[in-house]
C-alpha cells in the first residue's frame, strides 16, 4: 500500500471540507495511506512569493524538509499549495545559491532541505501509482457519459518544467468514471481567482467567460482540482445572474466526489450539499 | 478653472520621446541577475506572450511592452504599474515563450523589486498581514461542516507559529510593519 | 585545343570557380577589374559563419601545403589561370562557346612578378599602396592620381625594377568558350535616404565601413572611434534595411545585412569594451542556420528596436541625438550615440547593365537573372553563360562557394 505524506493547506479544510472527505474515502478504497503532515505552515499562496519570495522559499522549504524526514513523496489536493510546494523544490534544485541560504535558516529549526522527496498532487498519484486500470475495476455506478468540462487550474499545468502534470491525466481520470470529456476552448484560461485582491471586475469576467465557454461547448458540469478554482467558478455563478443576467447552472465537483460517486459512496459521504451550485444533474445521470 | 486658464498655448513639443539617457540601464541586469532572468535577454519580442496573455487587452503595457521596458531601462515605469500585480500568474505566456523566457517569473521578480520599494497594492498586503497575524490564508469557520464529514474541526496539522516566525523576519514583516 | 573559360570578377565566387577550373585541367582566365584580388569580401574584416578573418577563412584547407588561406592558393601560381588585374570587359562578340572577349588591361605600373614588397616605394611616395599584407597578387599597387615627386625616385630606385611610371592601357582580344560572371555586389552610398544625414554627417557611415573600422589593419588600427572627432565611441545605433524593402530604392531585401549588422554588433559588444549597441529594425531576417547571431548577440546585450527613425540631429559635442519610433512599445525614443552605422542596401556593380545587355541577359532588379526563370539552375544565365556569388544577387561566402561549384559542375559536364 503505497504511503504519503499529506498536504492539505488551509483553503481546503476551510472551504472544502467535502474535497478533503471524498478524497480520503477515494483514497481509501484504492488502498493509499493518506497521512497528514504535521506542524506544518500555510504555503503563502502565490501572493506571498510576490511580494516575499525568500519568505516563500523557506515557508515552503521547511514543510518539504520536514515531510523529508518520513521520506515519503507529499501529495496535496490544492494547486496552489501543490504550485508553491512543487515551484519551490524545482527552484531549489535548480539554484544552488538559494538552496545555501534556505538550509541555513533551516538548519536554526533543526531541519534540513535535501530534494530527495517528490511533491505530487494528488490526482497524479492515483492516476500513476494506482492506475486507470485499477480505478476503472472499482467504478460500480458509471456516469452515462454525461459531458463534464475539466478546468485543470493553471498552476497544476504551467509552468510543465515545474509541474510536470500533463491535461492527460486528469482527462482519464475523467474517462475513467464513465463521463464525457467535453472539449471547449477555453480550456486553458484561468478562472480568475489569483487576480481577485487587485481586480474583482476582472476576476469575474474570466470566471463568466470560463463558464460561457464551457456551457456553449455542452458541458452539463464542471470539475476541478483546487478549492480556489472551485470556489471562483462555483460561487461566481450565483453573482453573474446579476452582474450579468447570465444563469449557467453548471455543477462544480472536485474530481474525488465524481470518482466517489462512480464507485457507488452516496452524496452525503462526499458533502455533496456543501457545492454552491446544486449538483442535483449530476445525480441524474448516475445509472444503476 | 476658467476658460482662459485652460488656453496655455499649442504644447511645446507634439512628440515628447523618451529620452534614453535618463532610464536606468542597470535595471535589465538586476533582472536577469535574478534566479528566473537567465533568458531575458533572449526576448525578441515577438508578443508571444501578449497573445497568450488572457487580459493583456485590459493593460496599458502589455506583457511584451513590460519586458520591453526593462530591457530598455524604464525601471520606475514597470516597478510602479498596475499590471504586474494584475498578472494571473497563469503562465501561458512563459509557456509559449519561443525563446524561454521566464516571463511570468520575471513578473514575480519584478513585484519583488516593487515590494522592495514599498509599492504593494493594498489587498496584497493585506493578505500578508493576515499571514503575519493569523498564520494562514483561511480559517475554520463552520468546523460543524468538518464534523458531520468526521473530519478534525481544525486545519489538520497546521503550524500557525511555523510561517509567522518565518515571515516576521523577512520582507513580508517588514512590509506588514511599515503598514500599520 | 579546347578555348579557356573566361571568368569574371576576382572575389569570393570568381576565385572559387578559377581555382576549381584550373585544378580540373581547364585553362582559366580570371580578370579583376582591381589591382588586388578578393572583391568584398577582403573589405569584410571578419565572414560570418566561422566569423574567421577573411584572410584565412575554410574554404581551401583541403588544398595541400596551403594551410586555410584561401590568398596562398594557386591564383597566382596555378599554371591553368592566367591571372588579370586592373582589366575590364571592353566588348564581347561571337557566338556561346566561341566568345571573342575584348579586354582592356589596364597600365601595369608594377610588376607583381617583381615587386618583394620591400616597402622602398610606400616610404617615398603617397601614390604606391600596399592593400593589405596579404594581397594577391603580392604587389604594391600605383594610383596615378596620387602621383608625387617621390614617384620617380620609387621607379627609379626599386631594387627589383618592378616599377615602370610609362606603362599604357592595352587592349587584348581572347577567344573564350564560357563566362562566368561573378562580378559581385556593391554597397549602395545611402546619401539617397536623405533621413539619415549620410554624407552630410561624418559620424554616419554604412555597415563596409564599419567594417573597415574595426579590422586591425584599417586606417584606426582596429580602434572604434567618431570619424568627425577621433574620439572614442561608446554608444553605436545600426539602421536596417536603408534603401532595401524600399520600391524607392531596392525592392528586394539585401539578405545578407542582417547578419553582417549582428557580426558587427556582436563584435563592438565583446571586443570594445563599454561601447553599447542598438539596432533599429522592420525585420531581423537571420536566415537558416544564422538564429544563432541574433540570438547571441541579443545575450550579449545588444539593444533592438522594433521601429524606424524620425531624424537624426547633430550635437555639438560631435553626438547624434536620433528620435526613433518604436513601434512595439508604442513609444518615441531619444538616442544620444556617437556612430550611426546604416545597414545600406547592396546594388548591382557598376557596369552590370551593360554586360547583361551586351550578352543578352535577363536582369533580376539589375542583377544576373537566370536564363530560365523556373529552372533550378539560378547559375546558367544563357547558353555558355554562367554566374555565380554577388552577381546573382546579395550572397554569402558559403553560398558564392556553392554557386560557383555550381558552374564549375556545369562547365565540366558540357566538355565531357
Amino acid at each position: 500500500m503505497p504511503v504519503y505524506s499529506l498536504y492539505m493547506g488551509c483553503s481546503v479544510p476551510a472551504n472544502y471540507p467535502n474535497y478533503e472527505a471524498a478524497m480520503f474515502k477515494v483514497a481509501e478504497a484504492l488502498g493509499m495511506n493518506l497521512n497528514y503532515l504535521e506542524d506544518v505552515a500555510c504555503c503563502g499562496s502565490p501572493n506571498l512569493r510576490s511580494i516575499d519570495t525568500f519568505g516563500w522559499l523557506l515557508v515552503n522549504a521547511r514543510t518539504i524538509a520536514i515531510a523529508e524526514k518520513s521520506g515519503h513523496d507529499i501529495v496535496t489536493p490544492c494547486n496552489g499549495c501543490f504550485g508553491s510546494l512543487k515551484d519551490v523544490l524545482h527552484h531549489l534544485t535548480h539554484h544552488k545559491d538559494d538552496l545555501k541560504k534556505i538550509n541555513v535558516e533551516l538548519k536554526k529549526m533543526g531541519l534540513e532541505f535535501k530534494g530527495s522527496i517528490n511533491v505530487r498532487h494528488i490526482i497524479e498519484a492515483m492516476y500513476t501509482d494506482i492506475g486507470i486500470e485499477e480505478i476503472k475495476k472499482r467504478v460500480t455506478k458509471p456516469l452515462d457519459g454525461v459531458g463534464i468540462a475539466i478546468h485543470y487550474g493553471c498552476h497544476l499545468l504551467r509552468p510543465l518544467d515545474v509541474t510536470e502534470f500533463r491535461p492527460e491525466i486528469l482527462q482519464e481520470m475523467v474517462d475513467a468514471t464513465g463521463a464525457t470529456v467535453i472539449d471547449y476552448p477555453l480550456w486553458k484560461q484561468c478562472c480568475g481567482a489569483t487576480v481577485l485582491p487587485v481586480n474583482e471586475q476582472l476576476a469575474i469576467r474570466l470566471a463568466r467567460d470560463k463558464l460561457k465557454s464551457m456551457k456553449d461547448a455542452g458541458a452539463v458540469f464542471i470539475t476541478v482540482v483546487c478549492p480556489a478554482c472551485g470556489n471562483q467558478l462555483d460561487l461566481q455563478q450565483l453573482g453573474l445572474k446579476d452582474s450579468y443576467g447570465e444563469v449557467y447552472d453548471l455543477p462544480v465537483l472536485l474530481y474525488p466526489q465524481i470518482l466517489a460517486l462512480a464507485m457507488g459512496m452516496n452524496e452525503e459521504e462526499i458533502g455533496l450539499s456543501m457545492n454552491r451550485v446544486p449538483a442535483d444533474p449530476i445525480l441524474d445521470h448516475l445509472s444503476g | 478653472m476658467t476658460e482662459t486658464e485652460e488656453k496655455t498655448g499649442p504644447p511645446v513639443t507634439l512628440i515628447d520621446p523618451i529620452d534614453m539617457t535618463k532610464l536606468d540601464p542597470k535595471f535589465r541586469n538586476d533582472i536577469s541577475s535574478m534566479p528566473n532572468g537567465e533568458e531575458l535577454s533572449a526576448c525578441f519580442a515577438c508578443s508571444t506572450c501578449t497573445a497568450a496573455c488572457p487580459i493583456a487587452n485590459q493593460w496599458d503595457y502589455m506583457p511584451h511592452q513590460l519586458i520591453r521596458m526593462i530591457l530598455l531601462g524604464m525601471r520606475d515605469e514597470v516597478l510602479s504599474s498596475k499590471e504586474i500585480w494584475e498578472c494571473l500568474t497563469c503562465f501561458q505566456c512563459q509557456e509559449r515563450c519561443p525563446q524561454k523566457v521566464r516571463v511570468t517569473d520575471i513578473f514575480f521578480d519584478c513585484k519583488n523589486l516593487a515590494a522592495e520599494e514599498g509599492h504593494v497594492p493594498e489587498n496584497v498586503l493585506a493578505l500578508g498581514k493576515t499571514l503575519v497575524d493569523k498564520g494562514q490564508l483561511y480559517e475554520v469557520i463552520n468546523d460543524w461542516e468538518r464534523e458531520d464529514l468526521d473530519l478534525e474541526p481544525e486545519v489538520p496539522g497546521l503550524s500557525i507559529e511555523g510561517i509567522q516566525s518565518i515571515l516576521k523576519s523577512t520582507r513580508t514583516g517588514k512590509l506588514v510593519e511599515d503598514g500599520e | 585545343m579546347t578555348d579557356p573559360v573566361l571568368v569574371i570578377g576576382a572575389g569570393v565566387a570568381g576565385m572559387t570557380a578559377a581555382v576549381e577550373l584550373a585544378d580540373n585541367g581547364v585553362k582559366t582566365i580570371l580578370i579583376d577589374r582591381k589591382s588586388t584580388i578578393g572583391g568584398n569580401a577582403l573589405e569584410l574584416y571578419k565572414a560570418f559563419p566561422t566569423d574567421d578573418c577573411f584572410y584565412c577563412f575554410e574554404g581551401n584547407r583541403w588544398r595541400p601545403g596551403i594551410r586555410k588561406c584561401f590568398y596562398r592558393s594557386a591564383m597566382v601560381d596555378q599554371p591553368n589561370i592566367d591571372l588579370k588585374t586592373d582589366t575590364r570587359v571592353k566588348g564581347i562578340s561571337g557566338t556561346p562557346g566561341k566568345f571573342s572577349v575584348i579586354l582592356d588591361l589596364g597600365p601595369q605600373y608594377v610588376d607583381p612578378k617583381r615587386c618583394t614588397l620591400c616597402g622602398l616605394c610606400t616610404n617615398v611616395s603617397e601614390a604606391f599602396l600596399l592593400a593589405s599584407p596579404q594581397c594577391q597578387p603580392q604587389a604594391v599597387s600605383y594610383d596615378p592620381e596620387k602621383t608625387d615627386d617621390g614617384a620617380k625616385k620609387a621607379e627609379d630606385e626599386c631594387p627589383t625594377q618592378a616599377i615602370n611610371l610609362s606603362a599604357i592601357q592595352t587592349e587584348e582580344t581572347v577567344t573564350v568558350s564560357d563566362i562566368v560572371i561573378a562580378t559581385g555586389y556593391h554597397e549602395m552610398k545611402p546619401s539617397v535616404v536623405d533621413e539619415y544625414g549620410y554624407g552630410k554627417l561624418p559620424n554616419v557611415i554604412t555597415q563596409l565601413e564599419l567594417a573597415q573600422m574595426l579590422d586591425p589593419n584599417g586606417e584606426s588600427a582596429g580602434a572604434l572611434v567618431r570619424p568627425s572627432d577621433g574620439a572614442q565611441v561608446k554608444n553605436v545605433m545600426m539602421i536596417q534595411c536603408v534603401g532595401s524593402r524600399d520600391e524607392n530604392y531596392y525592392p528586394f531585401c539585401s539578405k545578407i545585412c542582417c547578419v553582417f549588422a549582428l557580426k558587427h554588433a556582436n563584435i563592438i559588444s565583446s571586443e570594445r569594451n563599454d561601447s553599447r549597441v542598438s539596432v533599429v529594425y522592420m525585420d531581423i531576417r537571420t536566415y537558416d542556420q544564422h538564429e544563432r547571431y541574433y540570438r547571441e548577440t541579443r545575450d550579449a546585450g545588444v539593444e533592438f528596436v522594433r521601429g524606424r527613425v524620425s531624424r537624426v540631429e547633430s550635437q555639438k559635442d560631435g553626438t547624434l541625438d536620433v528620435h526613433v519610433y518604436d513601434s512595439l512599445l508604442n513609444r518615441y525614443l531619444k538616442f544620444t550615440v556617437d556612430l550611426l552605422v546604416l545597414s545600406s542596401a547592396l546594388e548591382p556593380p557598376e557596369a552590370a547593365d551593360e554586360l547583361l545587355s551586351s550578352l543578352g541577359l535577363n536582369s533580376a532588379s539589375g542583377y544576373v537573372g537566370p536564363a530560365d526563370p523556373i529552372s533550378e539552375n539560378e547559375v546558367v544565365a544563357g547558353e555558355h553563360v554562367y554566374a555565380c556569388g554577388g552577381a546573382l544577387g546579395p550572397a554569402e561566402v558559403p553560398e558564392s562557394v556553392n554557386q560557383a561549384r555550381a558552374v564549375v559542375s556545369k562547365i565540366l559536364q558540357g566538355r565531357k
